[in-house]
């Protein structure tokens, strides 16, 4: 073989492994784990979205066809549904550019050499590891309308406030708690992609004068892309799909913080007390369904957006 | 590698996982049925279920306590659930088969021009998921007017533990005194108080808006104020379905008008407070009057603890004396046991033993409630409300049923949670978009 054909030809890397059972096996199973409980769930969402199931034994489940569409889209729903619809886009908006603005600020202030840095990136991720329900009960007790640290706070300077139960403010705290929750995960991710960047960049960048807000702009920030679409995509989908937190802080009847995900809850498992509405499976499966395009779409369009960013960049 | 073939290797794995799943499902599902348990000689596990409620809990607690002393062969297992999450729970279990004793929520068919709006445990007996108990021989112990409210199609699936009364006011005697200030028994006399009190610089409302329902109390006090008969309800709620009133109607506008006097006179930032939290402060003198059920007087008792006098009356949304007479009431946290319930025998001789004279007497007082059993001695409290209770009458949510396809606006269909500051508009906002969601399901 002639040295042009050996560079033509191509390579073939020996396989690492004595044997490939093992691997298949074990990729075999993951796959298997994958479909079982997640694909094939997924499918069933959208066949059950075209029934009526209540998820009641004896009960029989009728298939409706698009009914629960037509339902969702009627003009009786429309107020609900455009309300869960804005509050989830804000959610999703306001709350992912927080934390990307916070997670990147942190993240670069511990990558430089501070005392008692890993104490501190421990504490920044603390909140994500206790979990919604302990951190919506540490919320709900700060901002506790009687008599909570917050309101104490609040009448020291002369005001008050009820919190999660005034319309106007609701979101705007809950979407706080959130980024308090999520930002470590973030900080984790732009830690890594930093600690990736050579730092004989930032010595050139150094001689060659520019300032540290230069550094940031033309050498970090450019490298640190693909940890910025990894983030950014996360949070979004992890925002439109959150609803745990804004049940455990505002309930599920509170309309000033009732998102997509919450309707959906609500709809499958008769979360609304109070009320003689039965559940309905069927047709919190269509919500899922629509919302799952809709993530989709957002999802998608970000991904294309940040990639072609990234390259520009 | 003297070892396995590629095949014996998926094979293995292939049967682990399946073996794993089989496991797992086993282990969600039902632990089996107690052959040799009766109700005349119950043994096993039974397992009840219930949404919670403070007093309630402890009074189920020790009718189990009381029941395992009797029955040492049988372990009760009771699981109390948060309103909220009570029916997927419940849905889970009773897939599970792993239930025997649970509360079911309503017991109401619809009339027929709501067709199709019967709640999931109605749906559920009359499905055959609910074992029947109309010939147990219990249910003679318990009164045959309250039977009537919760019988379907003549037969019987539940057992009432009790009533309570939920359009009245708990006030605090001594500020009431401290002011020179007589029991409202009309919708001036009331605003009179209000005014009155806040004069005084008491606050005279305390509720807990957080979880919307108890500010929903004043909404079925508003109804039972401008509608008081049972024949006015049962027609206004036929004219909703069939369109024929609107909620923007001005007399139906005025309830939610009525509502938010309530809202006007209640303790800053109501909205975000809970209200488990509002016992306290009525305890506290934080507040002259609260809005609440009679189910929850032991916990108010138990904040108060002796403080001061405490007094119950209607509250008087109408416009006269003889619309405020009385207090409307429900048939409390309604037990059935499940077809397939594991431990059918424990099951039934749990609620025999229930229904006995002397433990439903400790239930009831624990609890709360008023008897649904004739002869059963009340407690001080329900004897001092007997004047507003010798007819026992139920309130607008007996009458009304949600249409599933309307918005959530029009769910009760007074739309209470969207006054501010709960919501974010006037009366009249609120009873527009009711309107709409309401309107727009037909």
């Amino acid at each position: 073989m002639t040295a042009r054909a050996e560079r033509a030809a191509p390579v073939r890397t020996r396989f690492p492994f004595p044997r490939r059972g093992a691997v298949r096996l074990t990729f075999g199973l993951g796959m298997l784990m994958l479909v079982l409980f997640a694909f094939v769930p997924a499918v069933a969402v959208i066949v059950v979205s075209f029934t009526d199931l209540r998820g009641l034994t004896y009960v029989p489940t009728l298939w409706v066809g698009i009914e629960n569409y037509l339902d969702f889209f009627s003009p009786a729903r429309a107020a609900d549904n455009w309300n869960a619809l804005r509050n989830t886009m804000v959610f999703a908006i306001v709350g992912t550019v927080l934390q990307m603005g916070f997670a990147l600020a942190i993240s670069l202030l511990l990558n430089r050499p501070l005392r008692g840095r890993n104490f501190f990136r421990a504490v920044v991720f603390m909140p994500t590891i206790l979990g919604v329900t302990v951190g919506g009960l540490i919320w709900s007790l700060i901002f506790n309308p009687a008599g909570g640290p917050m309101q104490s706070l609040l009448h020291a300077v002369g005001t008050q406030s009820a919190f999660f139960g005034d319309p106007r403010i609701a979101l705007g705290l809950v979407i706080f708690v959130h980024v308090w929750m999520q930002v470590g995960i973030s900080v984790v991710i732009f830690l890594a992609g930093l600690q990736a960047i050579p730092a004989e960049l930032q010595e050139v960048a150094s001689i060659d004068g520019a300032s540290a807000w230069q550094r940031f702009r033309n050498v970090t920030f450019p490298l640190l892309a693909p940890s910025l679409t990894a983030n950014v995509l996360m949070g979004v989908v992890n925002a439109m799909h959150s609803y745990q937190l804004t049940y455990v802080l505002a309930g599920p009847s509170n309309r000033s913080t009732q998102v997509l995900s919450l309707l959906v809850y609500v709809q499958a498992f008769g979360g609304e007390s109070g009320t003689s509405l039965s559940q309905s499976q069927g047709y919190a499966a269509a919500i899922a369904t629509l919302q799952f395009v809709l993530v989709g779409v957002i999802a998608l369009a970000t991904l294309f957006y940040l990639r072609r960013r990234e390259a520009r960049l | 590698m003297s070892g396995f073939t590629r095949r014996q290797i998926l094979t293995a794995g292939l049967g682990l996982t399946a073996a794993g799943v089989a496991t797992s499902t086993a282990a969600c599902s039902s632990g089996g049925a107690n052959s040799d348990s009766s109700a005349e000689d119950p043994s096993g596990e039974l397992s009840i279920m219930v949404s919670s409620a403070n007093a309630s809990d402890s009074a189920f607690e020790q009718v189990n306590k009381d029941f395992q002393e009797k029955f040492p062969d049988v372990t009760v297992k009771f699981t109390t659930v948060p309103n909220d999450t009570y029916e997927a729970s419940l849905s889970s279990r009773l897939t599970a088969k792993n239930v025997d004793i649970f509360v079911a929520k309503s017991m109401s068919i619809p009339p027929s021009y709501a067709e199709g709006s019967e709640e999931d445990s109605v749906r559920l007996a009359l499905a055959g998921g609910m074992l029947e108990l109309t010939d147990q021989a219990f249910i003679e112990r318990f009164d045959s007017s309250v039977l009537e409210t919760i019988t379907l199609e003549d037969k019987l699936f539940v057992v009432p533990t009790g009533l309570s009364y939920t359009t009245g006011l708990y006030y605090n005697k001594d500020i009431f005194e401290a002011g020179g200030l007589e029991v409202p028994t009309t919708y001036a006399e009331l605003q009179e108080v209000l005014s009155s009190l806040k004069d005084a610089g008491t606050t005279p409302f305390g509720i807990g808006g957080k979880e919307s329902w108890p500010a929903g109390l004043y909404m079925l006090a508003a109804v039972e104020g401008l509608f008081p008969s049972a024949d006015a309800k049962a027609d206004l709620a036929e004219k909703l379905w069939s369109n024929e009133v609107k909620l923007t109607d001005p007399d139906l506008v005025e309830i939610l008008k009525r509502v938010d006097l309530a809202y006007q006179n209640a303790q800053d930032n109501f909205a975000g407070a809970s209200y488990d939290a509002v016992p306290g402060g009525f305890a506290s003198g934080d507040f002259a009057m609260i809005a609440d059920g009679t189910w929850n007087q032991p916990v108010v008792d138990a904040a108060v603890d002796g403080a001061f006098e405490y007094g119950y009356f209607p509250t008087p949304m109408g416009d006269d004396a003889a619309s405020n007479d009385h207090l409307t009431g429900k048939v409390e946290l309604m037990l059935g046991v499940a077809t397939d319930a594991p431990n059918q025998g424990a099951a039934l001789a749990w609620l025999d033993f229930f229904s006995e004279k002397e433990t439903y007497t400790s239930f009831i007082e624990t609890a709360g409630y008023s008897s649904a059993q004739p002869d059963i001695e009340q407690s001080e409290f329900l004897e001092s409300i007997a004047a507003y209770t010798e007819e026992f009458s139920t309130p607008w949510s007996h009458y009304w049923f949600a249409n599933n396809k309307a918005g959530q606006d029009a769910a009760f269909p007074f739309n209470y949670p969207g006054v501010k500051p709960l919501g974010s508009g006037t009366p009249e906002q609120a009873a527009d978009a009711a309107q709409k969601a309401w309107g727009g399901a037909f």
